[in-house]
């Protein structure tokens, strides 16, 4: 597992967040006038930052783009906090689940927004994505052995300290997103854990909407930890247990030979199986000689008291 | 009233009780139950004298579309057009329900000297989705609000990608915050961005309406030129740029059926709330659903025992018809202008799921969950596919699926319909296309 590999992605994406789509030239004019008009515009495409600031950063460099750029984009940094302060308290409660499985290590993080607008927005899922592999990182960090079954839980607090290089944290990240998209945001949970060898991780996520293929991100997300399976039967079994998990939202795990009862069942190991309703997860999970033995399910903005019931 | 009769509709396919209608003479209920119903979900009536017309205001967060929203009746009611709705009033709309559903909107109604106005704004796209799926307040037009300051931002594409989804056809943009920028020339960068923009997403940027103004002006009583002349400058546009929608009574008649009488020495009496169009004695109809189709003769039309010539679209009404058996008829099936609908037995639809909190299941929906469809007076068993890719439907979320009938009934592209499972109502949508039966549908009824 190469821990460099996600730092610098993490670097890179992180700089992207603040980049360019595609440069595209406006009106080749040949008035002066007409010159400045376009390089505003060129400026505009390529940052997205508002005219207003486009405009006011060319006058100031004298029409030099590389010096208007950066401080743009210094700019934005700041205005995010502004922004992000002055939206505090602003009920984020939209958002999405992000979830990124790689080898033994899985990461489900959950960050909120105001919105579905903004949580479709790409510039938010970039952001979902840093927290993601941020949170990764730190906990490949932390343990370097992978002899035991790892589970670890930050919240929001602790994950806007974590550091994503060159001397900034996930918190200016979100509020450098804030200043792009206007809305409150926040970090609220994550989870990351890390199996020993002959353990599996599966994972689910529902009503994808990424834009990031190498990350699946939706309003539900569901982790499995399991063992045994046939081995070419795994993905599907781990795949079908996540959809079980995320669609009858299970709130314990309990045990193989447990009673069901009935149809409230909160214990998933004896709730009807949704792939199958003749049957329980326990009988699906014997027939496939497997073991469920941990699960996670995150619902994007649902309240602790939900969870309780 | 497209938004009314679309309501009253599907009430209609939820209560039950209409076999209570059938009284042995040539009687009708004076106020039947679903006219009663109906009133009580759609809380405005509207002002008939002037052709009704569905808006909305989208637009990224903080650019203004609330703000524009109170200045528009603050314009208009110095104009006698409307009650001054000030922001704070628009801003904490409290959540409604529209057929048991949430929806998070905000509505106002004003009054040009040409149309009457019901304006929407909804916080999210899935609020949006909503009110199109229960018809609360289809948008025939709407207005891109945009901050001449910040020029569109990201969300502007999304909310593009939204008025496409749900069907609006005609934008008109409205550059807001005029009166904070100074160089008017950036107005112009502004305004070709976003034409740009309108095109990439499939509208006539180049022709689109684009107002420069400012809300806050118009608001408080500042720079008429860019505050209360803008305004009404957007609102002549959007009084000539949004068309009519058709209205229902231009519309082939359709009256879906509620009750049978024989009434000896005079024929048979079919019964019901007349979805759209008008009916005139004499006129040809046929009747079609349940695997049956007959032509006939309207011979008499009669409302509130009184005898008529004509009935519109919403009256409640008996219609004698010519040669038909009381047996020939049931309720279910509707009477039409003949040639004008047809029986479907394969559709595909956009589909609210009601959460758990609106009454709804709690568990997911997958394909081959076979609920029962109710709409106009008729319900028929379905199977339920979903789009390919997606393996279940959680509670609260939309969805456009297909769904196959068991025995054809009358469906076309606009119906909306009830999903529901025993007694209770799990979902709601908007047929969205209608498609053809195949072999192997068929063998999948078994
Ligand atoms: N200078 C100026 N400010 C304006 C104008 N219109 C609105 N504003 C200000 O912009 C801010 C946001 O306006 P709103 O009307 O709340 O914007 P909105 O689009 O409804 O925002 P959300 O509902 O949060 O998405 C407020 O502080 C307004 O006073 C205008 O024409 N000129
Ligand atoms: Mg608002």
């Amino acid at each position: 597992m190469s821990l460099t590999f996600l730092f610098r992605t993490v670097t890179r994406d992180a700089a992207k967040v603040g980049l360019s789509q595609h440069v595209q030239l406006l009106h080749s004019g040949c008035h002066l006038r007409a010159a400045d008009k376009a390089l505003l515009m060129k400026l505009r495409k390529s940052t997205g930052y508002t005219f207003i600031n486009c405009k006011k950063a060319l006058e100031k460099f004298d029409n030099d783009v590389t010096q208007a750029e950066s401080w743009l984009q210094e700019q934005a940094q700041k205005e995010g906090w502004s922004k992000a302060h002055k939206l505090e308290g602003r009920k984020a409660k939209d958002g999405l689940i992000g979830l990124f499985v790689r080898d033994q290590a899985a990461v489900m993080v959950e960050v909120n927004c105001e919105t579905d607008f903004v949580a479709r927005n790409e510039k938010f899922q970039q952001l979902v994505k840093n927290v993601a592999f941020a949170t990764l990182a730190h906990h490949l960090n932390k343990t370097q052995t992978q002899a035991s079954y790892i589970k670890s839980v930050m919240q929001g607090e602790e994950l806007n300290k974590l550091s994503v290089g060159e001397g900034s944290s996930l918190a200016d990240q979100v509020a450098l997103t804030i200043g792009r998209l206007g809305e409150n945001m926040s970090l609220k949970r994550a989870v990351t854990v890390g199996v020993p060898p002959e353990w599996q991780i599966a994972s689910y996520v529902h009503g994808d909407v990424s834009c990031h293929n190498e990350m699946a991100m939706g309003r539900y997300g569901a982790l499995i930890i399991f063992q045994g399976g046939k081995e070419e039967e795994r993905e599907a079994l781990g795949r079908k247990l996540g959809q079980h998990v995320v669609g009858e939202a299970p709130l314990s795990l309990g045990n193989m030979d447990d009673l069901p009862c009935g149809e409230s069942e909160t214990r998933l190991l004896s709730q009807t199986f949704l792939g199958d309703p003749s049957r329980t997860v326990a009988e699906f999970l014997r027939g496939k000689q497997a073991r469920v033995l941990d699960f996670v399910r995150f619902h994007c903005g649902e309240v602790a008291s939900e969870k309780a019931e | 009233m497209a938004a009314l009769m679309g309501v009253r509709a599907c009430f209609s396919a939820l209560q039950l009780s209409s076999p209570s209608l059938l009284h042995s003479s040539f009687r009708l209920c004076a106020v039947p139950l679903s006219h009663r119903t109906f009133a009580t979900v759609v809380k405005k009536t509207f002002s008939r004298d002037k052709p009704h017309v569905n808006v909305g205001t989208i637009g990224h967060v903080d650019h203004g579309k609330t703000t524009l929203t109170a200045a528009i009746t603050k314009v208009l009611a110095d104009a006698g057009g409307a009650n001054y709705k000030k922001y704070e009033d628009i801003d904490n709309a409290p959540e409604e329900k529209a057929r048991g559903i949430t929806i998070n909107a905000s509505h106002v109604e004003y009054s040009t000297a040409n149309r009457h106005y019901a304006h929407t704004d909804c916080p999210g796209h899935a609020d949006y989705v909503k009110n199109m799926i229960t018809g609360t307040a289809q948008m025939d037009g709407c207005i891109l609000v945009v901050a001449g300051t910040d020029g569109q931002m990201p969300q502007t594409r999304e909310h593009l990608l939204l008025a496409r989804q749900i069907g609006v056809e005609h934008v008109v943009v409205f550059i807001n915050k005029a009166d904070a920028v100074e160089d008017k020339e950036m107005l112009e960068l502004v305004e070709i961005e976003i034409r740009e923009l309108l095109t990439e997403f499939g509208y006539d940027g180049e022709n689109t309406p684009v107002v420069i103004g400012s809300a806050l002006c118009a608001l408080e009583n500042r720079e008429p030129e860019l505050g209360v002349n803008a305004v009404m400058k957007l609102l002549e546009i959007v009084d000539s740029y949004v068309p009519l929608p058709k209205r229902e009574l231009d519309k082939p008649f359709l009256l879906p059926i509620e009750g049978v009488f024989s009434i000896p020495g005079r024929g048979t009496v079919v019964s019901g709330t007349l979805e759209r169009g008008v009916i005139k004695k004499g006129d040809d109809c046929e009747f079609v659903g349940h695997n049956r189709c007959l032509k006939s003769v309207v011979t008499a039309i009669e409302m509130f025992h009184k005898s008529l010539d004509q009935a519109e679209g919403g009256d409640n009404l008996g219609a004698l018809v010519r040669g038909l058996k009381r047996e020939d008829v049931r309720r279910g099936m509707v009477m039409c202008k003949p040639g004008s609908i047809m029986p479907h037995q394969k559709v595909q639809a956009q589909v609210y799921i009601l959460s758990k909190e609106e009454g709804g299941r709690h568990k997911p929906i997958l394909t081959n969950y076979m609920p029962i469809m109710y709409s106009l007076t008729w319900d028929m068993t379905c199977r339920i596919a979903l789009p390919s890719g997606k393996d279940m439907v959680m509670p609260g979320e939309d969805t456009p699926l297909n769904l196959t009938l068991r025995q054809p009934m009358v469906l076309e592209q606009g119906q909306r319909f009830t999903l529901r499972d025993g007694k209770q109502t799990i979902g709601t949508g908007l047929v969205t296309e209608i498609l053809t039966f195949t072999d192997e549908d068929q063998c999948n009824w078994g």
